[in-house]
């Protein structure tokens, strides 16, 4: 293996900081309610030193209120779908493979929208009703994770082809349930299920739960970025990586169970927003090298900026109105996705 | 015998229909075209407000509903003995639940609806699909669709469905009640300056309702102008857009009673709702069901904003409201829709969302 030196990762880190700090600047500065560069920084500035009382115009409120925790949102949601992506990706072996192939997405959908229906018929304290739908979302991805597990075992052991077609089955199955109880509910609230479905970042939710996002990407990328070694043996193939004496059942135990954490906390925040743990990584393997100690982090950047430039272009294209972000990344990512692919056969 | 599979059974079945309709089609063309005096015709050709135009047997003495509004506008011309079929969400007045169900609006049973043996189907724009009506016409079943976009049109489209049905007189009063009673809601609401609203459709994400809808229509009848000026159906709108314009009142459309409450209290410990005055301050405004369905009872739920949102053009004029209302009752209580939906159930539906709004 090619020494890692830690002046590379150093200097290909800060380049993606400074652009993802520029992605910011401007997804900061342009939405529906025009902002001044001047306004934007002395508000900032004052939420950086805890002024936050200092703030009182109705566009510092905007920008403390809507718009900084909306990006915070992106970055981590585009963070977390693209090391998921790229962990499934070197688990499965499968290029194709995505934070939404092995179903977790149609688990966190079915749990939304179970509690979406049943929440006027419970009573519950306001401040835990706006909780209800992350919680239903994130404990049918829960299910689903732990119900693909079982189904990709054979002789106790996950096999990577069998795993991949258990959660594809899967996912058409819980794709099929929520057909089918959209079609049953009343119409009137099949619309808002709908703009879930499509991957959207305009929920707001209480402070702590930025808080407890971060926290959650922090442990789940850092378990998988502490077997990045792993990993890369794993590229070369299963046999040679146990004859290297990696540990494969357990790698696949955690790296499994870390990206689907990570895909759960996405999609119940945010819905399922496409393509960005598909091609965020090839991305970021081609520009890079397939590394997985310089790919897991600069992948988790590259997917920070994708999604916040892909949120700014759905607050933006028909503002005051917005597009659900998931629309954006997939009118991009689709063509995309096919450049890349005709490029690397050329 | 062997069963037939259900496929070719409805092809069987469909044949039948055809080969009925195209034998009975002729005589009946021709009594239309040599109508024998004092006889009316057994057809009527007339075009609908989609623009297609549509073959009507006459009279029309079975019909089929296919949105929850038709049902409402059916039971209004007193006609509910002739609805044979509605759909799942047809609830209104609830004597409709208890009718053959079809469906929902977006899939109903062709099967059904063929076994019903309606003269008529009466369809709605923004609630079913082209395709149904299509289907239908290949059945030989008439359809006959209404496509409103302001609360004139479902005064219009009430009128002449009610003349397309054979009772021009019951269209022409239901119509004719609902102008009188915007009218007498316009001496009261008219010259104060109309509230700035937010209609909340959905939540997160946040979605309204655009200006070319009736219900955007229907907020202006109530005094009220929706912030959003969208010329979409049913925009996502982005929160900064209603942080900026700070409207006077959120306005809810609830099914479950209580919807509104709850979700104002949960919008309230969101920071990015919280900025948005009308939120911080409970001002919200709630309505039935009803303002969803263009249909005559949509006046009703236009009242009953009216009085939420401009609650001291009632209270000044308790006294005139008692003489209106004893005005307008001896005209309205002869007609079936009445007698189906008593005032005073609307009345008591008015007093207990008038005493929740505003939070004051």
């Amino acid at each position: 293996m090619r020494p890692l030196t830690f002046r590379k990762l150093v200097f290909e880190c800060f380049f993606l900081l400074v652009i993802l700090f520029f992605v910011v600047v401007v997804a900061l500065k342009f939405g529906a309610v025009p902002v001044s560069l001047y306004a934007l920084g002395r508000d900032l500035l004052r939420v950086l030193l805890g002024q936050t009382s200092q703030i009182s115009s109705d566009y510092g409120l905007i920008i403390q209120n809507i718009r900084l925790p909306r990006i915070i949102l992106g970055i981590i949601v585009g963070a977390s779908l693209s090391v998921a992506g790229t962990s499934f990706q070197a688990l499965l072996r499968n290029p194709l493979a995505d934070p939404y192939v092995l179903g977790v997405s149609s688990g966190a959908a079915l749990g939304a929208i179970l509690s979406l229906i049943a929440e006027p018929h419970l009573a519950l304290p306001p401040a835990f009703g706006a909780l209800l739908t992350p919680l239903c979302a994130f404990l049918g991805a829960a299910v689903t994770i732990t119900a693909v597990y079982f189904l990709g075992r054979r002789q106790g052991q996950i096999e990577s082809n069998t795993l991949l077609l258990g959660g594809i089955i899967t996912a058409s199955f819980l794709s099929a349930v929520i057909v089918f109880l959209m079609s049953t509910v009343n119409s009137s609230n099949t619309r808002g299920m709908v703009f879930w479905l499509m991957g959207n970042l305009s929920t707001s939710f209480q402070k702590s739960i930025y808080w407890f996002l971060a926290g959650g990407f922090f442990i789940a990328a850092g378990v998988i970025y502490s077997t990045a070694n792993d990993l890369n043996v794993l590229l070369a193939g299963e046999k040679e990586a146990t004859h290297l004496g990696v540990d494969v059942r357990r790698v696949r135990f955690v790296v499994y169970m870390a990206a689907s954490l990570l895909t759960g906390l996405a999609v119940s925040v945010s819905g399922a927003v496409g393509y960005v743990g598909l091609i965020v990584p090839h991305v970021m393997r081609m520009v890079f090298g397939s590394d997985h100690r310089t790919l897991l982090p600069t992948a988790a950047l590259g997917g920070a900026i994708a999604v916040v430039v892909a949120d700014t272009l759905a607050r933006i294209v028909v503002a005051p109105n917005e597009l659900p972000v998931g629309a954006v990344t997939a009118v991009v990512g689709a063509p995309l996705f096919i450049y890349l692919l005709r490029r690397r056969f050329a | 015998m062997k069963k037939l599979p259900p496929s070719r059974i409805r092809v069987v079945a469909c044949r039948t229909l055809v080969v009925f309709s195209c034998a009975a089609a002729p005589s009946r063309a021709q009594s239309a075209n040599a109508p024998s005096p004092g006889e009316p015709p057994a057809f009527r050709e007339v075009v609908d407000e989609t623009g297609r135009s549509v073959r009507i047997p006459q009279p029309v003495r079975r019909i089929v509903s296919l949105a929850p509004s038709l049902t409402e506008t059916i039971y209004a011309l007193g006609l509910d003995d002739r609805l044979v079929g509605d759909t799942d969400y047809c609830d209104y007045p609830p004597d409709a639940k208890k009718k053959t169900k079809v469906g929902g609006g977006i899939d109903p049973s062709l099967e059904v609806i063929a076994s019903l043996h309606p003269d008529l189907v009466l369809a709605t724009k923004s609630f079913n699909r082209l395709e149904t009506t299509q289907s239908l016409d290949r059945l030989g079943i008439s359809s006959y669709a209404t496509d409103p976009h302001t609360v004139a049109d479902i005064m219009s489209s009430v009128k002449t469905l009610a003349a397309v049905l054979g009772v021009p007189e019951a269209g022409a009063s239901v119509a004719e009640e609902m102008h009188h009673r915007l009218d007498d809601l316009q001496q009261r609401i008219g010259s104060l300056p109309p509230k700035r609203v937010l209609f909340v459709v959905w939540t997160q994400p946040l979605i309204s309702t655009g200006k070319d809808t009736f219900l955007a229509d229907a907020l202006r009848h109530a005094g009220a102008v929706s912030i959003i000026d969208s010329s979409q159906d049913w925009p996502q709108v982005n929160l900064e857009e209603v942080a900026r314009l700070q409207p006077d009142f959120l306005v809810f459309a609830e099914s479950h009673s209580g919807d509104a409450s709850r979700e104002m209290a949960k919008l309230a410990t969101l920071p990015a709702w919280k900025i948005v005055r009308a939120v911080r301050n409970h001002r919200y405004a709630v309505t039935s069901d009803a303002v969803n369905r263009p249909a005559p009872r949509i006046v009703s739920a236009v009242e009953d904003l009216a009085r939420q949102l401009h609650p001291k053009a009632f209270a000044e004029k308790s006294d005139d409201a008692k003489k209106a209302s004893g005005k307008v009752n001896p005209a309205f209580h002869p007609m079936p829709f009445m007698l189906v939906s008593p005032g005073h159930a609307i009345h008591a539906h008015l007093s207990s969302a008038g005493g929740c709004a505003c939070g004051r």
